[in-house]
């Protein structure tokens, strides 16, 4: 009975608790949440989290709901996207967001960097060819802007193509006239935000992430 | 065959006549200790004990389901000391982008300043994914305490053998005897509403009419009160709705409007059904003038207000008794009053309803339960005690509009009964957001970005104008380079 006793009457909850490192008290946490928001039902679709208000006031949400349907988040290598998601898919999404632990080595620092701005590369990336387009990049920025008289549409395309210039500039060096900037790979995304400490910036404040339930 | 049959028949004589006498006597009993005592308005007193009882055994239950857990080294599940994530301290959108943008660094170009821009609000959008504060109050509430029903508690696997034999004490209670009695006393405040408004409607007299239906009304209140075991406190009784004004509540359950009805007099207002609701609806209006919509007529809103505003008008006729909030909450907040009932012109008097949920909970989930089953749980749990709190009139202000004044109320409302006070509309239960709050939130980014100034701090002004400075320069750059470089 040793470890088992240890697990809330859940025994799945092991499995999940190896695969995203969440404790098990999160991981009921959080079961819970995945129930209220699916009705209780075991699968969750697109249109349960149109029913978060702070969600739908977000300008980017639908790239964070697509991110959730999106198989290339699910560490399985998957690629294209999918209609519903389960409870242990929420679950890897939601890993995507945990801070590094205190005693992470400096590769695990890394590999979890790399892990959160994957996450984002991809949320960009919405035809999945490995780079961020102009038109991918104009996408998202727009969406962040609003079509209101405080900013004109050639203003969103502007600062996207301003972007997109400085970062052809850093990665590139210096181009020709006539070369073409296909985008941005994932190589150059890591290189730009080198000096971003995205693994302490890009985490939500998970509550009860210190209790050792494994015994073992 | 006669010889066969005639042993049998004299058993199934037997059987049917000790159930009939069984019968009798029960229905004898709960005629003289429960109903008569109702309908006199006379109580015994054991009420108050019963909840006394109820909460020792409760805090009994719950320590040892503590214990328990201790002892097998596990966690228990507390609501409210787990909460999800950690709350941060509010603050304004530009705060926020340049905290996250500070951790860039001494680079000064722009990718950092919209990728980072990016995390900011992917960051937000999880977090309103795992706790926000409007779709948790669509489902019941959850308690820290145990009261023996198992609907309302997450630790019952660390039961042991002693709490396993008192809660299959409790429901045998619950269902074998508290439920029947209660079934049976529903049944009978119904039929006696039904028969009797029906016999004095046949009186000549308009006046005594009137005033027996009241009667009548009054006793099949209270019947239905017992029957569901509700234990109501009224508090400032003086600030009772009078005639000539709109009472306005907090909405919870179905049940709100028996817990008002018992203790003055209303004016309903709601839609025609049939059927049984059909009967009890025509039933209540030979004694009081309720306002009953036709399907087709609750659509017309100009119509709805006129009606209203005339039953209003008339200073001899009761109050309006009125839900603003439009659907049912589960009792931890208090959303969006809808501001129609607002612009009459009249007295509003505010009431709040306050129910405690460790002795049963009275929200109605309608996506979870239909009504005959939630009526049906709720004269399965121990009891329904709640608070009402009468607050003192409210007028509309000169210069405020309805909508002011509907908050107004509503703050009032969640400051007597301890509840949340939130502005999102009730509706939300079923329909979407609208994308006008999307809007707003590009819009306050794009404040940020093109640098306009915000109300406050200096720091924050000097700051924005060096963006500003730095914006005009970087987006005339391009201008000139685009054709060049940049091919899409």
């Amino acid at each position: 009975m040793g470890a088992l006793q240890s697990v809330p009457g859940h025994p799945e909850y092991v499995d999940l608790a190896e695969k995203t490192g969440f404790s098990f008290e999160q991981i009921g946490i959080l079961h819970k949440r995945f129930k209220q928001l699916s009705h209780n039902e075991d699968t969750l679709l697109r249109e349960h989290f149109s029913k978060i208000p702070n969600l739908e006031c977000n300008p980017i949400r639908s790239q964070i709901i697509g991110a959730f349907f999106d198989r290339r988040n699910f560490r399985q290598d998957g690629e294209g996207t999918v209609e519903e998601i389960g409870f242990e898919e929420f679950l890897v999404i939601m890993s995507h967001f945990r801070p590094p632990t205190l005693h992470m080595t400096e590769e695990q620092r890394e590999s979890v960097r790399r892990d959160k701005l994957r996450f984002l590369f991809n949320m960009h990336d919405t035809d999945n060819d490995g780079t961020i387009t102009l038109e991918e990049y104009r996408h998202v920025v727009e969406e962040l802007l609003s079509l209101s008289e405080a900013m004109e549409k050639d203003t969103a395309k502007s600062i996207a193509d301003a972007a997109m210039l400085e970062v052809a500039s850093i990665s590139m060096g210096h181009m020709e006239p006539d070369e073409f900037y296909e985008g941005i790979t994932f190589e150059h995304f890591l290189k730009l935000l080198n000096g971003f400490e995205i693994e302490s910036r890009m985490n939500v404040r998970f509550l009860n992430m210190d209790t050792t339930t494994l015994c073992k | 065959m006669s010889w066969f049959t005639f042993p049998v028949d004299n058993l199934l004589c037997r059987c049917l006549s000790i159930s009939i006498t069984c019968l009798q006597y029960w229905l004898t009993l709960l005629f003289v200790f429960i109903i008569v005592p109702t309908v006199l308005g006379v109580s015994f007193g054991v009420c108050g004990l019963y909840m006394r009882t109820l909460l020792k055994i409760f805090e009994w239950a719950t320590s040892r389901i503590e214990k328990e857990a201790k002892e097998k080294n596990q966690q228990l599940y507390k609501p409210y000391s787990n909460g999800i994530i950690a709350k941060a301290q509010p603050s304004s959108l530009q705060q926020e982008l340049l905290e996250v943008r500070g951790s860039a660094g001494g680079l000064p170009s722009e990718p950092e300043f919209e990728m980072v821009d990016i995390f900011f609000f992917c960051r937000r959008g999880v977090e309103s994914i795992l706790d926000d504060e409007v779709t948790k109050r669509f489902s019941a509430q959850e308690l820290e305490t145990w009261n023996l029903l198992t609907r309302s508690n997450y630790n019952f696997h660390h039961f042991s053998m002693r709490l396993t034999v008192l809660w299959g004490l409790g429901i045998l209670i619950r269902y074998g005897v508290l439920l029947p009695v209660r079934v049976t006393l529903a049944a009978t405040g119904i039929s006696l509403l039904l028969v009797f408004t029906a016999l004095v409607g046949l009186l000549p007299n308009k006046k005594l009419r009137f005033y027996l239906c009241e009667k009548v009304h009054l006793m099949c209140y209270r019947i239905c009160v017992r029957a569901l075991t509700a234990i109501i406190t009224y508090h400032n009784r003086e600030n009772k709705p009078k005639t000539g004004g709109i009472c306005v509540s907090n909405h919870t359950t179905p049940i709100d409007v028996i817990i008002l009805a018992n203790d003055g007099r209303y004016s309903m207002v709601g839609q025609v059904h049939g059927g049984l609701m059909g009967m009890i609806q025509q039933a209540m209006t030979k004694s009081s003038p309720h306002i009953w919509f036709e399907r087709s007529e609750v659509k017309d809103r100009h119509l709805v207000a006129k009606r209203l505003s005339d039953h209003v008008a008339d200073k001899t006729k009761q109050p309006i008794l009125i839900f603003p909030e439009g659907t049912c909450i589960n009792n931890t907040s208090v959303m969006m009053f809808k501001k129609g009932i607002f612009e009459i012109a009249c007295t509003v008097y505010p009431v709040a309803i306050k129910y405690d949920p460790r002795f049963g909970d009275a929200f109605w989930n309608s996506s979870k339960f239909g009504l005959v089953c939630y009526l049906l749980r709720m004269m399965s749990s121990w009891a329904i005690v709640c608070s009402v709190w009468y607050l003192p009139p409210m007028n509309r202000e000169e210069g405020e509009d309805a909508v002011q004044f509907a908050n107004r109320v509503k703050a009032a409302i969640a400051a007597q009964g301890g509840l949340v006070d939130l502005i999102w509309d009730g509706g939300l239960k079923r329909a979407k957001v609208k994308d006008a709050f999307k809007e707003e939130q590009q819009k306050l980014y794009s404040k940020v970005l093109v640098g306009e100034q915000e109300v406050g701090d200096e720091r924050d002004n000097t700051h924005s104008e060096d963006t500003n400075q730095e914006e005009d320069e970087r987006i005339q750059l391009p201008q000139m380079d685009n054709e060049d470089t940049v091919n899409v």
